[in-house]
């Protein structure tokens, strides 16, 4: 009987052990215990309404994983710099650039964790960062990504205040994430105040501009 | 039996009426979250969005001398396809795959109410 008893709990602690992903010991738990009060991690996306999305304190992150480069992620949890210029959801208060500064310990767990998060939208690949006419043309004109993005353009933030700032999404972003995104927006945000581009660009166009984002330095 | 399927009908009813209103965002919500972006708050054109960087003004949407030219058709179709389909700037994009019919017809009289203005 004891014997049984042994057995079942050794099966059972395998059995956790296999179906828990591979996080760093730790990293999800802190994650649970510090943020979830404005980040939620696990997808798909829930926002129904605007006010849903109104209601949120943060971005979502449950494909954090798929979105994020993982050097970059560390560093900016240890030294958060504001990504919007305007607070999450207003278009009047300004970012108060007051996201929790974590230890380097703290910073690697949850990077660990949230780089866990993956989306299967996001095939890994398929763009490489690489400068065009074509996209130049798109970001400037055809699509004008700076009505309301910011870019650095010679070290100077040009553009829009009211989506997240480009400046930086060279290390920032996953340039595979960024056409994913483009192509199939619904998917990571269903109610958003970015128009849905995919009816406007061809795939061919959604490429090229998901490449020359990548470059932004 | 019938008695019945009166109160079935009418908790349905409500219930499905409940979920509808609660899909079906007010009309400045639904301004407020898209437009005010770029047109402003108050409909004047002076949204966050624009700075010395954007290269066109976005339509004062409280003028009505300005807004009484334009036909409720044309306000759908500017909204739904963006500026180039009327020979206007890119900067207003298009919304027609984001808004549902209904939010679209939301925005239209909620404009209507910025300008004090009909349609031509």
């Amino acid at each position: 009987m004891r014997l049984l008893a042994v057995t079942v709990s050794i099966g059972a602690a395998l059995l956790i052990m296999t179906a828990t992903p591979s996080y760093a010991a730790g990293g999800d738990a802190i994650f649970k215990k510090s943020c979830t009060g404005c980040h939620y991690t696990d997808g798909p996306a829930k926002e129904k309404t605007i006010a849903d999305q109104l209601a949120k304190k943060g971005p979502e992150l449950w494909y954090a994983g798929s979105k994020f480069q993982k050097d970059w992620l560390a560093a900016w949890l240890q030294n958060p710099k504001p990504i919007r210029p305007l607070k999450y959801n207003s278009l009047t208060e300004k970012n108060a650039a007051d996201h929790p500064k974590l230890s380097a310990g703290d910073a690697a767990a949850i990077t660990d964790f949230l780089m866990g998060l993956k989306s299967s939208e996001v095939k890994a690949g398929a763009i490489k960062p690489a400068e065009s006419a074509q996209a130049r043309n798109i970001y400037a004109k055809k699509a004008p990504c700076g009505g309301c993005h910011e870019s650095s353009v010679n070290g100077k933030a040009t553009g829009g205040k009211s989506g997240p700032s480009l400046a930086g999404a060279s290390k920032r972003l996953n340039p595979d994430w960024i056409y994913a995104y483009l192509a199939n927006i619904k998917a990571f945000k269903p109610v958003r105040d970015m128009p849905d581009f995919a009816s406007v660009l061809n795939k061919k166009d959604q490429m090229s501009l998901s490449a020359y984002v990548a470059t932004f330095e | 039996m019938s008695r019945f399927l009166i109160v079935t009908a009418t908790v349905l009813g409500l219930t499905l009426g409940a979920a509808g209103s609660a899909q079906a965002a007010e009309p400045k919500q639904v301004y407020d979250f898209y437009c005010a972006q770029c047109h402003g708050i108050d409909g004047k054109g002076k949204g966050i969005n624009v700075t010395k960087d954007f290269a066109t003004d976005p339509r004062n949407l409280t003028s009505s001398s300005e807004m009484e030219k334009r036909s409720d058709e044309d306000l759908r179709g500017v909204i739904k396809d963006g500026g180039p389909s009327i020979s206007k700037s890119a900067l207003m994009p298009h919304w027609g795959s984001t808004l549902t019919t209904d939010e679209v017809e939301g925005l239209v009289k909620y404009i209507r109410k910025l300008c004090d203005c009909k349609g031509k």
